[in-house]
């Protein structure tokens, strides 16, 4: 009867268990001869698993596109998840056990702005290279050798979104923003730049994720009659909040950061909208919309991996972050083939090589192409799937911003841009 | 400040509309067996995602109320015989059973997010349009909402204080051995006590899903802690108590938000449960004599 009664336990336990490895994307994928490790440090599930939807939706094409081309000085690339839950409480313990179990782990895709305070000090003492989406201010000014940002802070996101409601004639706009801490971060620089503008924020209202309804945020923000609406929340959050507010009769243009321009974050907007959504919706995004040839190679990796990726495949060929974790993912294999080095306290310098523009540089906009030229024995220069990449001093390199809008097939289509110059010619404090 | 008031008042009696119908399935299913079913919330899903799909297939927007209602009392049926019941008959008590439900709910919730690709899907019934009642602003949908609860709670109070039925279900919530001795069959009154709670589940499911006009994986579980802290704080078994205790929750969480934050909304509902539970300890116990043996 014990053991029965034990026996039944464990496979409580492990039907448990089985469903929630069913919701992780935790892979480890294997490849046949010498391997090197790239880990992807990131939500995997909980509420911010959207986020490493986004990462592996660009990381399996960039080991698709390298490994095809050879690999990485005869390795080939292998991919390991690991999940941080969206917790800095999670974060910090699954990087610990990922240090101590992972061999030949040569880079980090990640970590994300929740994790990054307390995982990026670790894996900088460890000295893996991190290709970061952290959108913290504090990392404008980075020291960290290890860590690479290849995405524009949060606050000049916040920042393009307030200079695009400007050229649009807006100068009475809503502040509607999620509690989580992704959110939050382009929320100072909305409001700084907004004073900076004199664009007055005519409502600030924080949602806290995850509830049931909206009614007295959207009555808050209806009063105030705002002329637009920035915004960015978690797609749940977003598609209850905007669903409400178009029941009152109070939808207003929406004017979404980068993170809105997500598969997960339009589907739950316009299931909740319906069409209107698309005529009122902007997101200010990095990736360019038009096709280069390093936008050709990406999206021809992607339809290769297609049966690998997260449903629905399609939304990573326009995803701003996908887009961005593949080309981090490349600069630091071809900084590995420049170096003919897999060690990252030898390869880890020489990122910017690769990268930044330069006299007597060859310009390539594939893995297999910057392979073949450094083989050669020339010095390149990636201009990738997301532009021109040009690290500065604190290895930051933010480029130009688009506004875009969405088709019903959630595609990006080109409304204006918004400049890097622009963005910092705004003076902004307290961001 | 008045009229935010009066506007929060509105709002919380909309929400507290939606919270009773569901408060009520579960504060019966509570009463009568003691399982304290976590998986309530992914049976609400259920409900509304039938009511959606019948939708699409050309069912009319309002019928899907008997759609989702069916679907959940079929699927509660389902889980009460098949999972619940075989579980009880093993020796299971009150901790193991809920930590069973806990089970089921992740397992349903993991299985509808994979099946709808983490989708939200619209679901209008009505196009509804705002119109102003004094200082509330409020929709046809709401409205309509609103009378629907009435009418399941003067529905419920009828069949329970008028009918035969009726008087079986109050007497096994009471004291089951005396009700089974009594002569009452038991085990057909549990059978009934499923689908009749199963039925307001899904009611509500789609109750919400028409409210808010999307339908996702999440749905069922975002109004879950809010179902149950009003079906706790009424007291097991008890319609009345939970209608009230859903207005209490509604108003309140409705009228912090509008004059703090949304933030604090919740806190505030969930406080109100606190401090009755350390007054009234024995409403969490199990039904109105603190019978603490499952009724399977």
């Amino acid at each position: 009867m014990r053991l029965r009664k034990t026996w039944l336990v464990v496979v409580a336990c492990g039907v448990a268990a089985c469903a929630t490895a069913a919701a992780a994307a935790a892979q480890v994928t294997r490849a046949s001869g010498g391997s090197v490790t790239v880990a992807g440090v990131i939500a995997l599930t909980g509420s911010s698993d959207f986020e490493g939807q986004n990462q592996v939706g660009g990381l399996y094409p960039a080991i698709y596109a390298i490994n095809k081309a050879g690999g990485v000085n005869g390795d080939q690339l292998v991919f390991k998840g690991v999940d941080t839950r969206g917790d800095p409480a999670d974060a910090l313990p699954a990087v610990q056990q990922m240090l101590a179990t992972t061999s030949n782990l040569v880079a980090i895709a990640g970590p994300d702005t929740s994790s990054a305070p307390t995982i990026v000090p670790v894996l900088n003492s460890a000295k893996i290279p991190m290709m970061a989406v952290a959108g913290e201010s504090v990392y404008d000014r980075n020291t960290a050798p290890y860590f690479w940002r290849l995405f524009p802070p949060d606050a000049a996101n916040g920042t393009a979104m307030v200079l695009w409601a400007k050229k649009k004639g807006y100068t009475k706009v809503a502040a509607v923003f999620g509690t989580d801490s992704g959110s939050q971060g382009d929320k100072p620089g909305v409001i700084a730049s907004a004073k900076a503008l004199h664009v007055k924020i005519v409502s600030n209202v924080d949602l806290t994720p995850s509830q049931p309804t909206y009614l007295s945020s959207v009555r808050k923000v209806i009063a105030s009659h705002p002329q637009a609406i920035m915004t960015e929340s978690d797609a749940t959050t977003a598609g209850t909040f905007f669903g409400e507010l178009k029941q009152l009769g109070g939808l207003a243009p929406i004017i979404g950061t980068e993170a809105t321009f997500t598969s997960p974050w339009l589907t739950a907007v316009k299931g909740a909208l319906g069409s209107d959504f698309l005529k009122d919706y902007t997101g200010l995004i990095t990736a360019p919309s038009k096709t280069t040839p390093a936008v050709k190679t990406y999206e021809q990796s992607v339809t290769a991996v297609k049966s690998k990726e997260p449903s629905p495949w399609h939304s990573y060929l326009s995803n701003p972050f996908s887009i961005t974790y593949y080309d981090g993912m490349v600069a630091v294999a071809l900084a590995m083939v420049a170096t003919h080095s897999n060690k990252p306290s030898v390869f880890n310098a020489a990122i910017p090589s690769v990268t930044n523009p330069g006299k007597g540089k060859k310009v390539v906009y594939t893995f297999a192409q910057g392979k073949a030229a450094l083989l050669a024995g020339k010095k390149i220069e990636y201009v990738g799937a997301t532009g021109l990449i040009d690290f500065d001093k604190w290895h930051n390199s933010f480029g130009n911003q688009e506004a875009v809008m969405s088709t019903s097939g959630l595609k990006p289509v080109a409304k204006g841009v918004v400049t890097a110059k622009q963005i910092e010619a705004v003076p902004v404090k307290g961001a | 400040m008045w009229s935010t008031l009066v506007s929060a008042i509105g709002f919380g009696v909309v929400l507290a509309s939606i919270i009773a119908v569901a408060a009520m399935g579960f504060t019966i299913q509570f009463g009568l067996t003691n399982v304290l079913n976590l998986s309530f919330g992914a049976v609400m899903t259920i409900a509304a995602f039938a009511a959606y799909l019948a939708n699409k297939h050309g069912v009319g927007g309002w019928s899907g109320l008997a759609v989702g209602g069916a679907a959940g009392a079929v699927v509660t049926l389902l889980l009460g015989r098949g999972v619940f019941k075989p579980y009880a008959r093993r020796g299971a008590h009150l901790f193991e059973m809920m930590m069973v439900t806990l089970g089921l709910s992740l397992i349903i919730n993991y299985a509808i997010q994979a099946l709808s690709h983490n989708n939200i899907y619209q679901f209008v019934v009505l196009p509804s349009s705002p119109f102003q009642l004094g200082s509330i602003l409020i929709t046809h949908t709401q409205l309509i909402i609103v009378f629907i609860s009435i009418g399941v709670l003067v529905v419920l109070q009828a069949l329970l204080q008028l009918t035969k039925i009726g008087k079986a279900l109050r007497a096994m919530a009471a004291d089951p051995d005396l009700a089974r001795a009594c002569g009452i069959r038991t085990g057909r009154i549990v059978v009934l006590t499923w689908l009749l709670s199963g039925f307001l589940c899904g009611l509500a499911g789609v109750v919400y899903i028409i409210n808010a006009q999307s339908i996702g994986y999440t749905t069922g579980q975002l109004f879950l802690p809010l179902v149950i802290a009003a079906a706790i704080l009424g007291g097991a078994g008890s319609p009345v108590g939970a209608v009230v205790a859903s207005l209490i929750m509604g108003i309140v969480t409705e009228v912090v938000a509008a004059f703090g934050s949304e933030a604090y909304s919740t806190v505030a509902g969930f406080g109100i449960l606190v401090l009755v539970l350390l007054s009234k300890p024995a409403t969490v116990r199990g039904g109105q004599t603190g019978h603490t043996q499952l009724t399977l």
